[in-house]
């Protein structure tokens, strides 16, 4: 339900990758990037189809052309119609849903054992989940979890972009197969790969660790960030690796013929001319992982459940509804968590869109003015 | 017109659809075959060793009752989510498995019905288990087992480092200074930071009673002496680096067993089946030796132990009562799911423990008589003990800060007042009335 929820965060549309913490690319992205798209179809396309517009007279049309208007109009409903049904039961629906659950809580009386009544608690879930430390932890966390990992999966994505793309990389297809090839791996089992790695005892990694002398517990309290960033990394660095290198791909050829020609080296090359170029990738990435970022759930649920490690049952917002729910058997207050959650997700998203779109406008008028001085 | 037949006939369709599915869906309360002399098919969800067997056994003794065993997760790791959501969803199976803890939580949400159980059936359980089902002046579950706790050691290993084993907690401790000693890599037991309920089961032993019903008010009590000197040793046996601290059951622990590296667990009567089947290449290397204790007086707790509760939709009731008693107090009952091999449960039904007994092969303890040692150890099962209705809340909110003990970032005593604050939270945003 919260992933249905979450999922439904308005995305700018466009070709942007679905950047999915549960290891399931696609079609969140690029779902909450159709309702636009589609919406406009309509507008455009099948302006007399509106039941607001008045019909009109059966003379002043000529025959073929209204049949053809109506068989166009029945021709975008029949379309359009999977989406709207699909978008209306997987994402309209639970939405409601969770907001109508999230109204109610259930009371009981005497000591308990009456079994429950279902009342109207208004905003009650609400300032229950605000009011709980462990929901605003989770924000924290995932804010810590943003800051080490979105800058390692940055720099860690351009630097294997860049190799690929240099004129010294060899072996290109096989490096983008094999560095991509992680992500084929659905989260679920990345995490299980991990926690067997992570294990004392059992792991090969821990153990050439501790015999190069370093002793680290991936399931302490220290270690919990550490050890979801490092799986987070697993799967995703190739991915948006392949994106810059698709970037980097795109850049005119002539552009960096010229920079030779001007006598820059590889190394100049690359961070005066190739990063420059491909920023808008860049931005988009970083942006599209804070988003997902917010839904972060399978991999710390999985180190939660059945390892010894310090990640908490309630250790992202996600986590905690999920808990709330199945632990606690609140739906109401993970209902709430849920929308709280959706929200944020929504206001980042926004945000995000409208700095994405400010950006462009902003460097186009730059490009502009300069084209104007020259 | 036309249009007026149409939508009339549309009606007439839609109402005698509803009707077939109402009637289909409302079955009959009794336990006796249906009508056309097919048996009753019920639904059970489960996941004790065993179980199968005892499913198989029953529906090969009698033709009335059909059971259908579903094999679910256990109860902590899921199994009880999906209970939970099923009955929620309105597709609970009839019976159920849930253990005494979280008993309760059940019962709360209005998930279960009162089972009303014969006094004679009453009569043949251990008195604390019974009291453990009966929630408000009403039957919630069969007591299955009972679980009294019991301290499984390596008997070759404990010979040759010269350990004694040991009869009080104080005994203990020297015990487990003394195999470190012995190996540097070797623990006498391991601390479960994943299970609180071991942990619960200590302070059980030691006296402390969390969840105290008074009137209608619910007496949460953790900061009591029993359980400040239960914290206070497993601190110190941690912060000493007397055990381990590793994750019920995980490989980690299995792997410590094998190599040695763990010559001790602290854990209760359905434990001596768990052993056998985790480890049998160690047959006949291990013993049973009673709980630890305070006083040198036997004393136990109860960790875990199974109920069969019926879900509150279930149309079979009675069949499910039928066949959970069957499975409980029955002497095929215990003889099919022990006789499995893989199963130590220790029955609540007190008549039945020499058929327990007989049906278990101890050879694994070198023919240790390791049922009559769980009978004196059940005897001395502390009463007065009750899990509150938020097992749930307060169990997880132990279970994560237990897991940041390893590293000194928290205590066992604020694991558990973290406990005690969401039990205390969680049961005044349900609207009940809470001291503590």
């Amino acid at each position: 339900m919260t992933d249905r929820v979450t999922a439904g965060r308005p995305g700018p549309g466009g070709p942007a990758p679905g950047h999915r913490e549960d290891g399931r690319p696609g079609p969140g992205g690029t779902a909450a990037g159709h309702p636009g798209t589609a919406r406009s179809t309509t507008g455009h396309r099948t302006p007399s189809g509106s039941p607001a517009a008045p019909a009109p007279s059966p003379a002043a049309v000529r025959p073929g052309g209204r049949s053809g208007a109506r068989a166009r109009a029945g021709a975008a409903a029949l379309l359009l119609a999977p989406f709207f049904v699909l978008f209306a039961v997987v994402m309209v629906l639970p939405i409601g849903y969770a907001l109508w659950l999230s109204l109610f809580t259930e009371k009981q009386s005497g000591l308990g054992f009456g079994g429950t009544e279902t009342v109207f608690s208004g905003l009650g879930n609400y300032t229950a989940a605000l009011g709980d430390a462990a929901f605003r932890e989770g924000f924290l966390v995932l804010l810590g979890y943003c800051l080490v990992y979105i800058p390692l999966l940055l720099a860690g994505g351009l630097g294997l972009a860049l190799l690929l793309d240099s004129a010294l990389a060899r072996a290109r297809r096989f490096f983008q197969l094999a560095l991509f090839l992680p992500h084929a791996v659905p989260g679920i089992i990345a995490a299980l790969i991990w926690v067997y790695l992570y294990t004392p005892q059992l792991s090969p990694v821990v153990k050439a660790m501790e015999a190069g002398g370093i002793g680290f517990d991936f399931f302490s309290p220290s270690g919990a960030l550490p050890s979801v960033v490092n799986i987070a990394l697993w799967e995703w660095l190739g991915y948006n690796m392949v994106i810059f290198y698709a970037a980097l791909q795109a850049i005119d050829r002539s552009v960096l013929e010229a920079a030779t020609v001007d006598g820059a080296g590889a190394w100049r090359t690359a961070f005066s001319i190739k990063l420059p170029l491909i920023r808008a990738s860049v931005v988009m990435v970083a942006l599209f992982t804070v988003i997902g970022s917010l839904q972060l759930f399978t991999e710390p649920l999985i180190l939660n459940k059945g390892t010894g490690s310090a990640v908490t049952s309630t250790w992202t917002p996600n986590m905690y509804a999920y808990t709330a729910a199945f632990d606690r058997n609140d739906y109401g207050l993970a209902a709430a968590a849920s929308v709280l959650l959706a929200l944020t997700a929504a206001l980042l998203s926004f945000a995000v869109t409208r700095l994405a779109g400010n950006r462009e406008k902003k460097s186009k008028e730059r490009k502009a003015r300069k084209e104007r001085t020259a | 017109m036309n249009r007026c037949r149409n939508r009339s006939t549309t009606a007439i369709a839609a109402t005698v659809t509803a009707l077939a599915v109402l009637t289909a869906c409302g079955g009959g309360e009794d336990s006796a075959p249906e009508a056309d002399g097919k048996p009753v098919t019920i639904t059970f969800w489960g996941w004790a060793k065993g179980t199968k067997e005892t499913v198989d056994a029953f529906n090969a003794a009698q033709k009335d009752i059909r059971v259908k065993f579903e094999e679910i997760p256990a109860g902590g790791a899921g199994g009880y989510a999906k209970i939970s959501n099923a009955v929620k969803a309105g597709n609970a199976p009839d019976l159920v498995s849930i253990e005494y803890p979280s008993l309760p939580e059940f019962v709360s949400q209005g998930a279960l019905k009162d089972i009303r159980l014969p006094e004679e059936v009453k009569g043949k359980l251990l008195p604390q288990a019974v009291e453990l089902t009966t929630l408000g002046g009403k039957n919630w579950a069969v007591p299955f087992d009972a679980a009294p706790q019991a301290f499984y050691y390596r008997k070759d290993l404990f010979a040759k480092y010269g350990v004694e084993v040991p009869k009080t907690w104080d005994e203990f401790r020297a015990a487990a200074e003394k195999v470190r000693k012995a190996d540097a890599k070797a623990r006498i037991a391991t601390f479960f930071p994943d299970d609180p309920t071991t942990f619960e089961a200590m302070v059980w032993q030691a006296g402390a009673q969390w969840f105290k019903a008074e009137g209608d008010t619910w007496k949460i009590d953790t900061t009591d002496a029993a359980t400040e000197k239960v914290t206070g040793y497993w601190q110190d046996l941690l912060d000493k680096d007397l055990v381990h601290n590793d994750v019920s059951f995980s490989p980690e622990w299995t792997g410590s067993l094998k190599n040695d590296s763990t010559i001790g667990y602290l854990g209760a009567s359905w434990g001596a089946g768990v052993l056998k089947g985790t480890l049998p290449e160690q047959s006949g290397k291990w013993a049973v030796a009673p709980m630890p204790s305070w006083d040198g007086k036997p004393a136990s707790g109860m960790l875990g132990g199974s109920t069969f509760a019926v879900t509150k939709d279930s149309g079979h009731a009675e069949a499910a009562v039928e066949f959970a008693t069957w499975m409980a107090t029955t002497e095929q009952g215990v003889k099919a799911r022990i006789g499995s091999g893989t199963s130590s449960a220790f029955p609540a039904a007190t008549e039945l423990r020499p058929v327990a007994k007989a049906a278990f092969d101890a050879g694994y303890y070198g023919g240790q008589d390791i049922y009559r040692l769980f009978d004196e150890a059940g005897t001395s099962i502390r009463g007065g003990w009750a899990w509150g209705p938020t097992t749930g809340t307060t169990n997880t909110t132990i279970k994560d800060q237990l897991g940041k003990v390893s590293d000194g970032s928290t205590t066992i005593a604020d694991a558990v007042r973290a406990g005690h604050e969401a039990t205390v939270a969680e049961l005044r945003k349900r609207g009940l009335k809470v001291e503590g």
